[in-house]
């Protein structure tokens, strides 16, 4: 294959976006065992809100970038608020808790597709000047970088949070255990508060950076990666902030391959899902996941 | 343990079903000396740029024919809807416009996709369609009661790889299409044989899907290749992501991008941005033509909405006074088959798309242009 | 009569699809009703409506042996995937059973005897409306019954706690896959029928979006008793007519009223609108748990530590 170094990079630069996008999921599960499908919609809004910063506020990038994905963490607090705190003590907080989710998640696209419009946008073509670098063959741009350092300082900073700061370590506490976690007088309910503003917080940045690399947004852009992200953390395993990234990084190049491979995208898809059935079936937990699931 | 009582369950469902035959005792409004017309548009989904400009146009068109005829004279009731770019919701309002509004004619929809699945609904109703953005294969085929205003893609794709041939001399191109809708299947189709008619190689053929986002697979294949050029079919959506993205990942600016109708948008201008610039796209109208009626509807057009018009509109505003004139003509607001009969008699008609009639297919007849994307505007090569 | 067939005109689609969608929610209520959330029912109607469409278009085969052809192929499919699949507990099971959907999906958008992306055309329109709320007559007096029977007590308990069920001695492979192979059964025969309605089908219909719709149709009607997602399906399909009569068209407002019903209905009435009526026990004071009441955070899925 004549291009097969490019076409490696490319996957890895968007097997990044993927990767921090699933971060955000997996945090909520990791700490929550819930699975919070309204992520695809605040990432969708992340980027939308970054637009109007950049375009009808008159903002440079990086800071419509901070601010969104200040909005989006935000977002994340109202989301647990109306959509988690009430169902907390029922007996079936898993699975109300879920369609809660999709719930919130038709609301908020509903605000997107009410407040931005339907078309597709992208961000104006001033907002970031792109440098192209030529090795030999292959080409990186500045745009891809910055995309790999953004991902990178927020991987590091989480894992270096969730390590060493106090917070950090009682947001580990409550995944490892909850009961005791508030035994311990950790304030429970403020630490999973907390990790949504973290969660959503990435899920925002992961839309932006989304939205800046392919040039295109609309109020449905959370569509395709919802799927794709489900996918990303049961490889690497639900839990597993490392595992997400792995995943990440693994989903971006086989897409890229498959439709390089195939000249078409058909096909491009079926193997994220085949992937994504035969680890439910033979490895559940995943790459990096942590134990078994219990089966009958 | 005895379980709920089912009947008490009907309850709330027969209240529906009452709310619902409450709700169409509403009458549709039936005035006198209007004759209703209903677009079947895209309004949302992928397609939501086309249908915009497609009902800005109409809706300019409609303002003027009903300030503009006497006081006597048939005014048009136009009735708007949705398609969301899906046969299944065009399907719905098809259904709507024919049974419940009961509408003289419908103009649309957007999609040749959507149409291949809602004008055999039509047909066998006996309600005619005109079709003001279809550039599909097997449009008109449907029935006698299908009409067509826009120039399908086999009329326009020859013209412009013939043209494009003569003043670049180009010999092998990459082919990017997507091969899940009927128009740019269609495109692919017709660009395939001009191809080969005028000696092109084609290098390699990629595919794509509607709702695709990531094309460097793609154009990084096409870019080790080293075509002279890449022709594109696709929708606007696409296209604005296929060009904007060749040439970030790398692919000169001599190796010229030639698109379908589907680029026909200002929506691929504004964003592709720089990308789009030399981008040349084949089409049956161009902005600048010096047809004066042309002008006056550019005119206005761009008084009323503060943009220019791009083909989807005036191709509306026309296929609006065309419907209108055939209204007229067979004397009737509710003889569809008679509407349906002065339509296949259109001869001359001025339109700003030049001089109107329908061939005997019921398609459009006239002549292609080639446009290039020359500082932010589509301009017409001078022939 | 006039004005009755006046009302069919305008409304005799909107109750096709009411009749169609009460079918699509009743399967998806059997897999619930033993505990298992599956997100499969959709792709298992796709199953069924393209091989009843193929059989149709292709081979000319009369109406009852396409819809029987779809329902069983659907039925076999269930059975097929539901044997490995159903091992897996909760999220993982629906998250397996969605991508067995996209599989299935993503196959009929490649393969040339299913039409591709644009779908297959030119199905005739065999499917009357007597005829959908026969068949939903029968497929609910079926479920009616069924919940009484034997199979019925093996899926409560399932629902119940399957831990339990199975230290009880109950076989919960077995209840467990019947439930999935029939809730397949009848997903077929619906996906067989809405082939025949309206000339075409495309594979988009049946994908993701529609799985979470039937979800939504027995969350939002109760997933309890047997007419509960019959209610969901028939307020939240003709929701679009009614709010158009009040003005509000297709768009943004459309879609969050979706959501705000699904969320409201979650968050105050877990046991759906059935609950809103009284039964024999009194008012609908059903305990809110939905799946099983065993499912605390620590025995879910992985297990910590």
């Amino acid at each position: 294959m004549t291009m097969l170094l490019q076409q490696l990079i490319n996957g890895l630069f968007i097997g990044s976006v993927y990767g921090l996008f699933a971060v955000g999921y997996t945090l909520v599960f990791g700490v929550l065992d819930i699975l919070n499908l309204a992520h695809a919609a605040i990432f969708t809004l992340g980027g939308l809100v970054a637009l109007w910063l950049v375009e009808c506020a008159g903002l440079a990038i990086w800071p419509a970038f901070a601010l969104s994905v200040l909005f989006c963490g935000l977002l994340g607090l109202l989301l647990n608020r109306v959509a988690f705190v009430p169902l907390r003590r029922r007996a079936d907080t898993y699975f109300s808790g879920l369609i809660s989710s999709i719930a919130m998640a038709i609301i908020l696209e509903s605000a997107a597709l009410g407040i931005f419009g339907a078309r597709t946008v992208r961000f104006p073509a001033n907002t970031m000047a792109i440098h192209i670098w030529h090795f030999g063959d292959v080409i990186i741009t500045s745009l891809q970088i910055y995309i790999v350092l953004v991902v990178g300082f927020l991987m590091v900073g989480l894992t270096q949070f969730l390590k060493r700061a106090r917070v950090g370590k009682a947001i580990r506490a409550v995944a490892e255990n909850e009961r005791a976690a508030r035994l311990l007088g950790i304030n429970v309910d403020g630490i999973i508060a907390f990790t949504f503003f973290i969660s959503s917080a990435l899920g925002g940045a992961a839309g932006i950076l989304f939205g800046l690399y392919f040039d295109a947004m609309s109020p449905d852009m959370g569509r395709s990666i919802e799927l794709k992200g489900l996918a990303v953390i049961v490889l690497g395993g639900m839990g597993s902030i490392p595992g997400a990234i792995l995943g990440g990084l693994a989903f971006g190049l086989s897409e890229v391959l498959t439709v390089a491979l195939t000249g078409s995208s058909n096909l491009r898809d079926a193997v994220a899902f085949t992937v994504l059935f035969a680890i439910l079936l033979l490895r559940p937990s995943g790459l990096l996941g942590r134990a078994r699931i219990r089966e009958a | 343990m005895r379980k709920a009582k089912g009947w008490q369950g009907i309850s709330l469902p027969a209240f529906i079903i009452l709310a619902l035959m409450l709700a169409s005792l509403i009458p549709a409004a039936a005035f006198g000396g209007e004759v209703k017309i209903g677009f079947v548009l895209s309004m949302t989904g992928g397609s939501a740029a086309y249908g915009e400009a497609q009902k800005n146009g109409a809706q300019l068109a409609v303002d003027e024919i009903n300030a503009n005829v006497g006081v006597d004279a048939v005014k048009i009731q136009p009735i708007y809807d949705d398609d969301a770019s899906t046969p299944q919701q065009g399907i719905n309002v098809f259904n709507k416009f024919i049974n419940a509004d009961k509408v003289a004619i419908i103009i649309g929809p957007t999609l040749s996709s959507t149409a291949k699945a809602t004008d055999p609904i039509a047909q066998q109703a006996g309600v005619p369609v005109l079709a003001i953005s279809n550039t599909a294969k097997g449009i008109t085929e449907i029935g006698d009661f299908i009409f067509r205003v826009s120039l399908p893609e086999a009329v326009v794709v020859p013209n412009t790889v013939r043209a494009v041939r003569e003043r670049f001399g180009i010999k092998k191109v990459a082919v990017l299409y997507g091969n899940d809708d009927a128009f740019t299947k269609a495109g692919f189709d017709a660009f395939k044989k001009a191809l080969g008619e005028n000696d092109i190689e084609i290098v390699s053929e990629q595919t794509f899907a509607k709702g695709d986002r990531d094309f460097s697979p793609q154009l990084t294949q096409v870019r080790g290749l080293n075509p002279d050029a890449i022709v594109v079919s696709a929708l606007v959506d696409e296209a604005s992501g296929i060009v904007s993205q060749a040439r970030r990942l790398g692919i000169p600016a001599k190796v010229r991008i030639i698109g379908g109708n589907g680029f026909n948008s200002p929506a691929l201008i504004k964003n592709a941005g720089e990308a789009a610039e030399g981008v040349i796209v084949g089409a049956s109208w161009n902005v600048t033509s010096t047809n004066p009626l042309n002008q006056q509807f550019v005119f206005a057009f761009t008084k009323k909405y503060g943009t220019a018009p791009d083909q989807f509109a005036a191709q509306a505003y026309a296929g609006v006074k065309i419907a209108y004139e055939a209204v007229r003509s067979a004397g009737s607001t509710l003889d569809r088959r008679a509407v349906r009969d002065a339509l296949a008699g259109i001869r001359d008609m001025d339109t700003v798309l030049g001089k109107f009639s329908f061939t005997a297919g019921r398609d459009a007849e006239s002549s292609p242009v080639v446009q290039e994307v020359t500082a932010g505007r589509f301009t017409a090569w001078g022939e | 009569m006039n004005y009755l067939s006046q009302f069919y005109a305008v409304y005799g689609s909107l109750l096709n699809f009411i009749g169609i969608n009460s079918l699509l929610a009743l399967s998806l209520y059997v897999t619930l009703s033993a505990g298992q959330l599956s997100l499969g029912n959709a792709a298992f109607a796709g199953i069924g409506g393209y091989t009843a469409g193929i059989l149709t278009v292709n081979f000319n085969a009369p109406f009852l042996v396409s819809l029987a052809a779809g329902s069983l192929f659907a039925g076999l499919a269930g059975l097929v995937l539901g044997l490995p699949v159903l091992r897996l507990r909760g999220v993982f099971l629906a998250m397996a059973t969605l991508s067995f959907g996209e599989v299935v999906r993503i196959v009929a958008v490649n393969l040339t005897i299913t039409g591709g992306a644009e779908g297959l055309i030119g199905i005739p329109n065999k499917t009357k409306t007597w005829f959908i709320y026969l068949v939903l007559v029968l497929v609910s007096f079926f479920l009616s019954r069924l919940r009484w029977s034997r199979l019925g007590w093996g899926f409560e308990s399932i629902r119940g706690d399957e831990t339990a069920a199975a230290a009880m001695g109950v076989n919960t492979t077995y209840y467990k896959t019947i439930a999935f192979t029939i809730g397949a059964l009848i997903a077929g025969l619906a996906g067989a029928m809405y082939a025949h309605l309206n000339f075409l089908i495309t594979p988009r219909e049946f994908g993701f979006s529609m799985a979470v719709q039937l979800l939504c149709y027995n969350i939002v009607g109760g997933m309890r008793v047997w007419y509960g997602p019959i209610l969901g399906a028939m307020l939240l399909t003709a929701l679009p007519e009614i709010l158009r009569g009040i003005g509000i068209v297709a768009g943004p407002v459309r879609l969050c009223v979706n959501g705000v019903i699904l969320l409201l209905v979650i968050l105050f009435l877990p046991n759906g609108l059935v609950s809103l009526f009284p039964t024999r026990k009194g008012r609908g004071k059903v305990a809110s748990n939905l799946l099983s009441p065993k499912e605390t955070k620590d025995n879910l899925s992985p297990e910590k530590g």
